[in-house]
């Protein structure tokens, strides 16, 4: 037998089980070779530039702290465009190292060593951004952050980092130049922007897929302390993302050296899909509408995310009077009891006075049309209803003008009170209206000169425009409060009634 | 193959060169210039250029979402701007490695006349986009922005090698844009700063200076021999 | 016979770069002359299943490469090493060899000892868990031959497989080939005849396209004898012998 003559070697069949081995240790090179650790101690110090530190200037309840780096998208634009850009990179090695030849030559279809590429470069991505927000939300933990984590939120952004790698990945693989990470992570940055710009115009319909689209998000400062971080909107925009991502990858396994006929196909079919994914979520978007709770997506709700969170409330007392407060606002109790407890000692014992104070859920309309009220007084036996997720609570408050002054926050109650108290309502009050309010404030602890600032300043209490506290108004506001104190409470005992009901002039103070 | 017809100088005697005409010297310029161009890739970097100074235009022209304060209404274009500077920073990356340094006296000069002229061009193009209106803060902070746009890539190209130089102002982007939104008034964030500014035009001159000296004298970082062809 | 060329041609635009060759080979060691442009590099990519033929038949260890499964049963069996050889700077020789064995769906179990004997084989077992970026021309070269022959080919390609080498590394690599001829179809496109004269059994001489010389390396070196044709060896001289005489044929012609 001469070596032209020798027979062919036939092979034995490989397992079954083989492939997803072999499958298993491809991408446990890929995942020690790939680019994505390198980038990765940029992204985090921009994260903690761009997601952490704003954060903690809120307020720490986790609808305000997350609504800057989850509501509008800071975290996905800390990762994604550079996610981008890097799987840009990845997915243009072959062409740039000259490896393409020798890769098609391989029994392995190219796409399914493109797909392991990728795999790896994703992997690392969603890895740390789990990572770094799983760091987030443990020190927002040990600050003792109120609520509990918008979680679907962290997930929609997981997904967003997926999107951003194959999207990436499918730029370098069709465009092996040094050009493709820059422009992959630009066109990952202009579409971020242009997603937060959309938002601030439009605040429904088919925008509220974008990922950086704010509205809607995290309005219910409520979310995850009276309710449930409502999962429509999320899962709407997993489904939206998911469908970028699964399109990209489709892309890469079109072109001729990717594979044979019936692989190339089956790309074309998973392009479509992606495609038709995409299209199917910005049409559930395009159906949301906003809710006292949240988002609502009709096809995509569960009815079982309306029921209220249980608590054990966090009590306590103000002249006798029990304040509950949900425990996300354990820290503020001592500051809602110190504000409570002058204006609820100069009432207690009338008709009408709140046997107990408890903390509810924030309502964004009112039936009458006018601006809902953070304190109202209702039920039998009476009780104050006290919405704290419509005001600033003590301490950093995020975008508004400076951190909030205890005796600002302890101001704005007093007068939340005063006017829930008078019968005010939802409007400005009557003139006697006004007037008793002014003296219950004065009785608190809030001179008359003050309080025109505080009337202007305070959130959904509507009044006259700040000047001098002058005018007939103050002038009945300052002899009723001249009056001794058992006095004043004996005419409020005969006339409360009156004046909630609008009844009285101011000639009729005393 | 023989070697009748050589001729060969006296021994000690070293040929001199061939004087050349001011004309043939011009040309062999103009030609190393073109050469070290393409190898660059400059003629698609011109292109990309020429992109984003379209993009601009448009975004501009038919107001994208330009929505909210002024702060905001730079964001877009600021991105356009860092997308140019990004596309500068990679085009230093040269394919050739140790035999190109070795080789003579010109390529700081190629390096140093590259990095300025694709700046320029960069300015052209996106202040031409910018001639549909409205560019926040005009051409003044057009150049002062992407002058220190680019500086920022030159240094990361140095500092991290051409193929990555667009890290450097894709980072700042988000910088600026996190100092806009939260009302930062630094220099070193100068886009933050209104266009006459002298602090900001300062601090971008002083980032693209040494960014132009670091990428004549030391040229982009080189992470070891490579093999192969390079885009 | 594992490669069954017959009359295959390649086009890229209106240059024909493969024009007509019939090549039949079985197990042993092929080598494959030519000057620069011959078009070698052509006729080794179409045996590597990496482009088709713009006209003829190929068929390769029994099977048709143009089906989709008969192509990937092909590269299986196949080990190619390319002229140009790219690799990734920062895999080491070892995750570089078995990148390619994973690739080329080797049974898993038998992957590690696969790419170990590949390591040794080209004598980098000192150098497994060095990064590619870190080694010579040389090293990367038998880095590149290590994965080509990982899968214990029964079709082996190798398009200058000597180039860097040093001479003692030449010497051996001869030996290799030979030992690997004894079981697969081993195709070395080279234009050093000193290769061709160590390893080879059999030879095909190509110019512009063609195959112009086919036999042994000793039928290769009686064409040059007596003809006063250049050359410092006498297979050199074979060489430029028979590419003379192809090319005064084809002037006439």
């Amino acid at each position: 037998m001469t070596a032209a003559t020798a027979p062919v070697r036939h092979r034995t069949p490989r397992a079954a089980s083989a492939v997803p081995l072999n499958a298993a240790r491809l991408l446990r090179v890929e995942l020690r070779r790939n680019a994505m650790p390198w980038i990765l101690p940029l992204i985090a110090a921009l994260f903690w530039f761009d997601s952490y530190r704003p954060s903690t200037g809120a307020a720490p309840l986790y609808g305000l702290r997350t609504f800057w780096n989850m509501g509008q998208g800071g975290t996905i634009i800390d990762f994604g465009p550079f996610v981008a850009g890097v799987a840009a990179w990845m997915g243009s090695r072959d062409g740039r190292r000259g490896l393409a030849d020798l890769v098609t030559a391989t029994a392995r279809p190219r796409w399914a060593a493109q797909l392991a590429t990728w795999a790896a470069t994703a992997i690392w991505a969603v890895a740390a951004y789990l990572v770094f927000v799983g760091i987030l939300f443990a020190i927002y933990a040990r600050q003792g952050v109120g609520g509990t984590p918008p979680w679907w939120w962290v997930a929609a952004g997981a997904t967003a980092v997926t999107a951003f790698s194959a999207a990436g990945f499918a730029v370098g693989a069709y465009w092996p130049s040094r050009f493709a990470a820059p422009v992959a992570t630009f066109g990952g940055f202009l579409a971020m922007m242009l997603s937060s710009q959309t938002g601030f115009r439009h605040n429904t319909g088919w925008a509220l897929i974008l990922p950086t689209n704010s509205n809607g998000n995290f309005d219910s400062q409520d979310s995850g302390i009276f309710f449930p971080w409502l999962p429509d909107l999320p899962i709407a925009r997993i489904i939206f993302l998911a469908g970028i991502a699964v399109a990209a990858l489709g892309l890469t396994g079109l072109p001729a050296r990717a594979g044979g006929q019936w692989l190339r196909r089956a790309a074309a079919v998973l392009t479509l899909a992606g495609v038709a994914l995409a299209g199917t979520a910005v049409g559930l978007a395009s159906t949301a509408r906003l809710s006292a709770h949240g988002m609502v997506i009709p096809a995509l709700h569960d009815a079982a995310n309306d029921a209220p969170i249980t608590y054990t409330p966090a009590c306590g007392h103000a002249a006798g009077v029990p304040v509950c407060l949900n425990p996300a606002y354990r820290r503020w109790l001592p500051d809602m009891t110190a504000a409570l407890t002058p204006v609820l000692a100069e009432v207690v014992g009338l008709p009408g006075t709140p046997a107990r104070a408890g903390q509810v859920a924030a309502a964004y309309t009112s039936s009458d049309g006018g601006p809902p009220q953070a304190i109202t007084l209702g039920g039998h036996p009476t009780a104050l209803r006290v919405s704290l997720g419509m005001l600033d609570m003590p301490g950093p408050c995020g975008f508004c003008d400076g951190p909030v002054a205890t005796k600002q926050f302890v101001d704005q109650i007093r007068l939340a009170f005063a006017h829930a108290f008078v019968g005010a309502g939802n409007g400005g009050g009557s003139p006697v209206q006004q007037a008793v309010q002014a003296a219950l404030l004065r009785g608190a602890g809030i001179p008359f000169a003050a309080q025109p600032k505080l009337v202007a300043t305070a959130k959904n209490v509507p009044g006259p425009a700040p000047g001098p506290a002058a005018g007939p108004v103050y002038a009945a506001a300052r002899r009723l409060a001249t009056l001794p104190a058992v006095a004043q409470h004996a005419w409020l005992a005969v006339h409360l009634a009156a004046l909630r009901a609008g009844r009285l002039t101011l000639k009729e103070l005393p | 193959m023989t070697t009748a017809g050589l001729h060969r100088p006296a021994p000690g005697n070293v040929p001199a060169p061939a004087a050349g005409t001011r004309r043939d010297r011009a040309a062999a310029g103009w030609r190393l210039a073109r050469l070290y161009l393409v190898s660059r890739r400059v003629p698609m970097a011109l292109a990309l250029l020429a992109g984003l100074g379209a993009l601009l235009w448009a975004a501009l022209h038919w107001h994208w979402n330009i929505a909210g304060g002024a702060a905001a209404r730079q964001v877009i274009p600021l991105t356009i701007e860092t997308g140019a500077a990004a596309v500068i920073a990679v085009t230093t990356y040269g394919p050739f490695g140790e035999p190109e340094r070795a080789a003579g006296r010109w390529l700081p000069w190629l390096r140093l006349g590259a990095a300025v002229a694709l700046t320029t061009v960069a300015f052209g193009a996106l202040a031409a986009g910018a001639a549909a209106g409205a560019m926040p803060g005009g051409t003044l902070l057009l150049l002062r922005n992407l002058g220190g746009m680019v500086g920022i890539g030159l240094l990361s190209a140095a500092v991290l090698g051409g193929a990555f130089g667009w890290t450097g102002p894709m980072a700042y982007l988000l910088i600026t844009e996190g100092a806009l939104a939260h009302r930062s008034v630094t220099p070193w964030v100068w886009p933050t700063r209104p266009p006459h500014d002298r602090g900001g035009a300062i601090c971008a001159c002083l980032v693209i200076a040494a960014g132009l000296v670091l990428i004549t004298v030391h040229g982009p970082r080189e992470s070891g021999r490579e093999s192969g062809p390079a885009s | 016979m594992n490669v069954e060329i017959s009359d295959v041609t390649r086009r890229f635009g209106r240059t024909q770069a493969v024009a007509g060759v019939t090549l039949e080979t079985g197990p042993g060691v092929f080598g494959l002359l030519g000057p620069n442009g011959a078009g070698k590099t052509t006729l080794l990519r179409m045996m590597a299943t990496v482009i088709p033929s713009s006209s003829g038949r190929v068929r390769l260890l029994g099977r048709d490469p143009g089906g989709y499964g008969p192509r990937r049963e092909i590269r299986r069996r196949l080990g190619y090493l390319p002229q140009n050889l790219g690799y990734y700077p920062g895999f080491t020789v070892a995750e570089f060899v078995e990148y390619f064995a994973l690739l080329k769906e080797m049974p898993p179990g038998r992957v590690p000892q696969a790419v170990a004997t590949a390591i040794e084989r080209v004598d980098l077992g000192g150098r497994a868990r060095a990064k590619l970026r870190t080694l010579s021309g040389g090293m990367l070269r038998r880095a590149g031959i290590a994965q080509a022959i990982v899968n214990e080919p029964e079709l082996l390609l190798l398009d200058e497989p000597t180039a860097g080498l040093d001479p003692e590394q030449r010497v051996a690599f001869r030996a290799l080939l030979r030992d690997l001829g004894e079981r697969a179809s081993v195709i070395v496109s080279t234009h050093l005849v000193e290769d061709i004269g160590a390893a080879c059994s059999k030879v095909a001489l190509m110019d512009a396209g063609k195959i112009v010389f086919q036999g042994t390396p000793d039928e290769l070196t009686a064409r040059g004898e007596g003809t006063g044709a250049a050359g410092d060896a006498p297979l050199e001289r074979g060489y430029s012998a028979v590419l003379a005489a192809a090319r005064s044929a084809t002037a006439a012609a």
